[in-house]
C-alpha cells in the first residue's frame, strides 16, 4: 500500500499534536529540576498553552480537508464539535484541578501530563474513521484516565476506583477488540465508511457480522454507562477526585458519543435483521433512565448522586442516539445528541465544580448535610449551583431544557412516543433529587461553619457555567442551526 | 413593546434591587417599583379595545426558528382581566408582608418579582413553547419562597407542590412537541405559534383511547388540572397554602391556580374541541365532586388556613364546570370566578395571615369573641366571607349565579348537585367565623400578648381597602369588568368548534 502523507495532514493532526508537546514540557521542567515539583501555577500554564494551541489549530485548520492520513482520520462537523468540547472540558479540569487538595499535589505536573494525554486521547477517537484508530484513541483515553483516578495519594477509594475501571474498562475494551476483529473478518475491512456501504446488507447475511457489530455496541455503551453496562460508575466517580469524575463525565462522554453517531450514521440498523438491536436499544434507553434516576434518589453524597444522575442522561442520550440510528428523518437526532452532550457537559461540569470547592481535604465527600446553608455563607456559589442543578433536572428557560426539548423532539419525531413519554417521567424524578441539595442549601441552618476557602479561578468557573446554562438557553438559536449544519453532513 | 415592558420590568426590578445597598430600604423600594409597575399596568385600559375579540398588543420576533418557536406576546379579553390581578396583587403582596417577612428580605422581594414576570408571561404568551417556559419558570420562584419562609413542614410542602406540578406539565411538553410536528406535516412549516395550532386539523376517533386528539387532550389536562387544582389531583395544594407564607399563599391562590383554568380556555378546549366535548361530562363530575369535597373537608378543618385552602377547591370546581359547560354564561361566570376566587381568597389569606402574624396560631379553637377584640379586622373579615359564600350584592354571587345558570342549560344535574355547594361553603365560613369572632373569649383573645392589640393598623386598613372596594364594586357592576372580556367570549363560544385568533394590527 503506498502511503502518501501532506503537510496538510499533519496541521490537522495539529491539535493533538500539540497538546502532546506541552504535556511534555511540565515534566521535563520537573525532571531537570531533580524531581521537585515546580510553582503549580507555571504547570498549569503550560497545560493552558497546549490547549490554546490546540484550539487555535482546530480553529485554524476547520473545513481544510475531510480526512486525514489515507482517511484513517476524519475531520468533519462531529469532529469540530466534539473537540471543542473536549478541549473546553480539559481546560476546566485542570482549572479544578489546581484548587483542589487531591489533585494539586506533588504529582501535578504528572497530573496535567496525563490529562493533556487523555484529551489527546479522546481527540483521536472522536476523529477515527478507521475502528483500529478508534481503539487506539480510546485505549489511550482509557489508559490516562486509569492513572488520573489512581493518583490521588491518601484516597483508598480512588484506589478501589481505578482499579474496577481498569477491570471492567480493558474488559469492555477487549470485547470491542473482538467485535472489531468479527467485522474485519466479515466485511474485510475496519474502516467506517466502508461500513456504511456493505453494513446493512452484511448484518442481513452474515450473522458474525452481526455479533462483531453488537460487540461494538457494547463496548462503546460501557464508556457512557448504559444499563446494565453501568455499574461501575457511581463507584469510580465517587472514588475518583473530583475534577477527574468531572473530565469523566464529561470529556469522556463526548468523545464516545461522537463515535456512537458514526455507529449510526453507518446506517447498519436500518436492515429488518438489526430491528430487534433497535428494540434492545430502546429497552436499554428506558432502563438505564429508570436505574439512573431511581438510583439518585437515594444518595447522600453529592458525588454519587451525580454520578446516577449522569447515567440517567446516558439515557436520554440513548433515546436521541436511537433517532438517529434508524434512518428517516434522523436529523433531529443527531444534532440533538450533538447538542445535548454540550449542555450535558457544561451544567456537569459546573456542578463537579462546585463539589470540587466545597472539598475541605483530601478524603472529603461532600454529603447533603455539608451544603447545609451554604446560600447564607457563600450565596454566589449556592445561586449557581442551583442554576446548574436546574438545568440538569430540564427546568426552562435554561440550556438543560432546551436540549431535551430537541432529544425528545427527535424521538417524537421518528415515532418513539413511548421513549419520550419515559424520558419525561424521568426528568420528573430527577428533579425530586436534583432539587435536595437546594432544599438543604436555602432552607436548612448551617450546622457547622464552612470553612471554604476562596478559590477565585474554580470560582469564576462555576459562575461561568452557570450564566452560560442560562444565556446559551435563552439564546439557543444560533445553536441549533449550528449543531444542524455541521452535523448533516455525516447523516 | 407595551406587554414586553410589562412582562419584564418586574425581572429589570429585581436586578437592580440586587443593588439597593441597605436591607431596610429594599421594602420601601420595592413597593414604589410595584407601584410603578402597576400604574403602568392600568395603561392597558387605554391600550386595550374591548370591542375587538382579536389579539392585540402584538409583538412577535423569532426566538428559535428552527423549530418554529418565536417570542409571541399578545392580549385579549380572556387574559385581559388576569394580568390587570397578577399588576394589582405585587404592590399589595409587599404592603401586606412589610413585617410579617423578617429574614432575607431582599431575596423574597426579588422572589416576587421574579413570580410577576413568570405570571404575566404566562397569560400574555400566545407562543406555546414560550408559553410553557414561563409557566414552568413561575414555579422556581414560588418553590424557593415556600421553602425559605414558610412553616414547619415546608420542605415537605415545596418539593411535593414542586414534583406534583412539574409532573403534569412535563406531559404537555410532549404534547406541544407533536403539535408543532403536526404544524409541520399540515401547513409545511414547523410552528409553536398557538394561532397555527387553532388551525390543526386533530383526528378525533370517539370512544377510542388511542386517538390523536384524545391522548394530546389528555396531556395536556393533566397539566392543567394539576395546576387547577381538580380533584383528585389538588393533594398539593393544603399542604402548599398552609406551609407557604402569606404573599406566597396570595400569590399561589389568587392568580398560580389561574393559570390552569386559564389553560384549559386558552389550550384544551379551542384546540380539542372534540375530546373537550366527548370529555365534557368527566370534568363535570370531577369539578362537582371537587365542589363537595372540597367543602366538606373545609367544614372539619381546625385551622383557618387549610379550611380557606380546601375552599379554594370548592371554588375552582365551580370553574371548571362553567368552562366545560360550553355556554355563554357559564363560560363568563367562569371567567369571572376566576377572578373572584382571586379576590377573595387573596383577601382571606390576607386576613388570615395579618391575625397570625399576632398571635402565631391558626387553631379556630384557640380564637373565639374576636369581634369584640378586633372590631375593624372583624368588619374586613365579614365581607370577604360574604365575598366568598356568594351573598348578593358581593362579587362572589355573580360569578357562581352566572355559573349556575349557565351548567344548568347545558347539564341539569351538574347544576343541582354543585348547588349543594353554596350551601356547604356558606356553612363552613359561617361556622368558622361563628366560633372565631363570636361567642366566649378563646385563651387567645382573653390572654393577648401582642404589643399594639389584635385589630389591624392603617397600614393593614390599606391592604384591605382595595380588595373591599373591588368585592363591592364587582358584585354591583359587573358589566364594568365584563365589557373587557365579552367580546372574546362571545368569539370563544361562537367559534369553539372551529376556533381561530386573529391578529389586530
Amino acid at each position: 500500500m503506498q502511503l502518501s502523507l501532506g503537510w496538510i495532514d499533519f496541521l490537522l493532526i495539529g491539535p493533538a499534536l500539540s497538546l502532546f508537546a506541552f504535556s511534555i514540557v511540565p515534566l521535563a521542567v520537573k525532571v531537570l529540576r531533580g524531581n521537585v515539583e515546580q510553582n503549580s501555577f507555571a504547570t498549569l500554564c503550560y497545560g493552558y498553552m497546549g490547549i490554546i494551541s490546540a484550539a487555535g489549530f482546530l480553529i485554524a485548520t476547520a473545513g481544510l480537508k475531510q480526512t486525514a492520513f489515507e482517511n484513517a482520520l476524519v475531520f468533519d462537523g462531529i469532529s469540530s464539535i466534539a473537540g471543542i468540547i473536549v478541549l473546553l472540558m480539559t481546560t476546566i479540569t485542570l482549572t479544578y484541578a489546581r484548587d483542589n487538595y487531591s489533585t494539586n499535589t506533588r504529582q501535578f505536573s504528572e497530573f496535567v501530563f496525563l490529562t493533556l494525554n487523555c484529551a489527546v486521547g479522546m481527540l483521536t477517537f472522536i476523529w477515527s474513521n478507521d475502528l483500529i484508530i478508534t481503539f487506539v484513541g480510546l485505549e489511550l483515553m482509557s489508559l490516562c484516565l486509569y492513572v488520573l483516578i489512581a493518583m490521588s495519594s491518601e484516597d483508598k477509594f480512588s484506589k478501589e476506583a481505578a482499579f474496577k475501571y481498569f477491570v471492567l474498562g480493558s474488559f469492555a475494551s477487549a470485547i470491542m477488540l473482538y467485535g472489531i476483529s468479527f467485522i474485519y473478518g466479515s466485511a474485510g475491512s475496519t474502516f467506517l465508511p466502508d461500513l456504511k456501504n456493505v453494513g446493512a446488507s452484511l448484518i442481513s447475511t452474515n450473522r458474525l457480522f452481526l455479533m462483531g457489530f453488537v460487540m461494538l455496541v457494547v463496548g462503546t455503551c460501557f464508556k457512557i454507562s448504559i444499563f446494565p453496562f453501568h455499574a461501575w460508575a457511581p463507584d469510580v466517580y465517587q472514588g475518583s477526585p473530583t475534577p477527574v469524575t468531572g473530565f469523566m463525565a464529561t470529556g469522556v462522554k463526548a468523545a464516545t458519543l461522537a463515535f456512537f453517531l458514526r455507529i449510526m450514521a453507518s446506517q447498519t440498523l436500518l436492515a429488518e435483521r438489526a430491528w430487534p438491536i433497535v428494540d434492545v436499544l430502546q429497552w436499554l434507553a428506558a432502563l438505564t433512565i429508570l436505574v439512573g434516576n431511581v438510583g439518585a434518589v437515594r444518595q447522600t453524597s453529592l458525588k454519587r448522586m451525580l454520578a446516577y444522575s449522569s447515567v440517567a442522561h446516558s439515557g436520554y442520550l440513548m433515546i436521541g442516539l436511537i433517532a438517529a440510528g434508524v434512518g428517516g428523518e434522523n436529523l433531529v437526532g443527531a444534532s440533538g445528541v450533538m447538542f445535548y452532550i454540550f449542555a450535558y457537559a457544561l451544567m456537569t461540569m459546573g456542578a463537579f465544580g462546585v463539589l470540587s470547592l466545597l472539598e475541605t481535604h483530601e478524603d472529603h465527600d461532600v454529603t447533603f448535610d455539608d451544603i447545609r446553608g451554604l446560600a447564607s455563607d457563600r450565596p454566589i456559589v449556592a445561586l449557581a449551583m442551583t442554576v446548574l442543578l436546574l438545568s440538569l433536572g430540564g427546568v426552562p428557560p435554561t440550556i438543560g431544557f432546551f436540549g431535551k426539548f430537541f432529544l425528545f423532539s427527535a424521538a417524537v419525531k421518528q415515532g418513539f412516543w413511548w421513549l419520550a413519554l419515559w424520558g419525561v417521567i424521568g426528568s420528573v424524578i430527577s428533579v425530586y433529587y436534583y432539587l435536595r441539595p437546594v432544599v438543604a442549601m436555602y432552607m436548612q441552618e448551617s450546622v457547622a461553619d464552612q470553612p471554604m476557602m476562596d478559590r477565585p479561578m474554580s470560582q469564576f468557573v462555576v459562575v461561568l457555567m452557570a450564566v452560560l446554562v442560562v444565556g446559551f438557553g435563552i439564546f439557543s438559536e444560533p445553536f441549533f442551526q449550528m449543531f444542524i449544519q455541521s452535523v448533516a453532513p455525516v447523516f | 413593546m407595551f406587554l414586553t415592558l410589562l412582562i419584564f420590568l418586574p425581572t429589570v426590578f429585581a436586578i437592580l434591587l440586587g443593588f439597593v445597598p441597605r436591607e431596610r430600604w429594599v421594602r420601601p423600594v420595592s413597593l414604589a417599583f410595584a407601584t410603578g409597575h402597576f400604574l403602568f399596568s392600568l395603561l392597558l385600559f387605554k391600550h386595550f379595545d374591548p370591542a375587538k375579540a382579536s389579539l392585540q398588543l402584538v409583538e412577535k420576533t423569532p426566538w428559535v426558528p428552527t423549530f418554529g418557536i418565536n417570542y409571541f406576546v399578545g392580549i385579549d379579553g380572556i387574559s385581559f382581566w388576569l394580568v390587570m390581578l397578577t399588576c394589582f396583587l405585587t404592590p399589595i403582596v409587599f404592603l401586606a408582608s412589610w413585617t410579617s417577612i423578617a429574614n432575607r428580605v431582599k431575596s423574597f422581594h426579588v422572589c416576587i418579582f421574579l413570580l410577576t414576570t413568570a405570571m404575566l408571561g404566562t397569560f400574555l404568551s400566545i407562543d406555546a413553547i414560550l408559553f410553557y417556559v414561563f409557566f414552568e419558570a413561575s414555579l422556581i420562584p414560588m418553590y424557593l419562597m415556600i421553602g425559605m419562609w414558610g412553616g414547619s413542614r415546608r420542605l415537605y410542602a415545596t418539593m411535593k407542590f414542586f414534583i406534583y406540578t412539574f409532573f403534569g406539565s412535563l406531559f404537555m411538553l410532549v404534547a406541544l412537541i407533536t403539535l408543532i410536528f403536526m404544524t409541520q406535516e399540515q401547513f409545511g412549516q414547523l410552528s409553536a405559534n398557538l394561532l397555527d395550532f387553532y388551525k390543526l386539523n386533530i383526528p378525533f376517533v370517539a370512544n377510542q383511547f388511542f386517538s390523536t386528539q384524545t391522548l394530546l387532550f389528555i396531556c395536556f389536562s393533566l397539566a392543567f388540572a394539576i395546576k387547577v387544582p381538580m380533584f383528585p389531583f389538588h393533594t398539593w395544594l393544603p399542604d402548599a397554602h398552609v406551609e407557604a407564607p402569606t404573599p406566597g399563599s396570595v400569590m399561589l391562590a389568587a392568580v398560580m391556580l389561574k393559570m390552569g383554568t386559564y389553560g384549559f380556555m386558552r389550550f384544551v378546549i379551542p384546540l380539542f374541541p372534540a375530546a373537550s366535548e366527548y370529555f365534557a361530562p368527566v370534568f363535570l363530575v370531577l369539578g362537582v365532586i371537587g365542589i363537595i369535597y372540597g367543602a366538606l373537608v373545609a367544614m372539619v378543618q381546625t385551622d383557618i388556613k387549610k379550611l380557606v385552602a380546601y375552599s379554594s377547591v370548592s371554588h375552582m370546581g365551580y370553574v371548571m364546570i362553567g368552562l366545560f359547560s360550553f355556554s355563554l354564561y357559564g363560560v363568563t361566570g367562569g371567567l369571572y370566578q376566576m377572578l373572584n376566587h382571586g379576590i377573595s381568597t387573596g383577601a382571606l389569606f390576607l386576613l388570615v395571615g395579618m391575625i397570625y402574624e399576632r398571635t402565631h396560631s391558626r387553631e379556630i379553637k384557640q380564637y373565639g369573641g374576636l369581634a369584640s377584640a378586633a372590631p375593624l379586622y372583624t368588619i374586613a373579615f365579614l365581607i370577604v366571607t360574604f365575598s366568598s359564600i356568594a351573598v348578593p350584592g358581593t362579587n362572589g354571587f355573580i360569578g357562581e349565579f352566572l355559573i349556575l345558570l349557565g351548567t344548568f342549560t347545558t347539564s341539569k344535574w351538574a347544576a343541582c348537585l354543585s348547588v349543594s355547594g353554596v350551601i356547604l361553603g356558606a356553612v363552613y365560613m359561617l361556622w368558622m367565623v361563628k366560633r372565631v369572632f363570636f361567642g366566649p373569649n378563646g385563651p387567645l383573645v382573653e390572654h393577648d400578648h401582642s404589643k399594639h392589640g389584635l385589630d389591624i393598623n392603617i397600614r393593614e386598613m390599606v391592604v384591605l381597602a382595595p380588595f373591599i372596594i373591588l368585592i363591592f364594586w364587582m358584585g354591583l357592576f359587573p358589566n364594568d369588568f365584563l365589557d373587557w372580556s365579552k367580546a372574546s367570549i362571545d368569539h370563544f363560544l361562537e367559534h369553539r368548534t372551529n376556533y381561530e385568533l386573529s391578529i389586530d394590527r
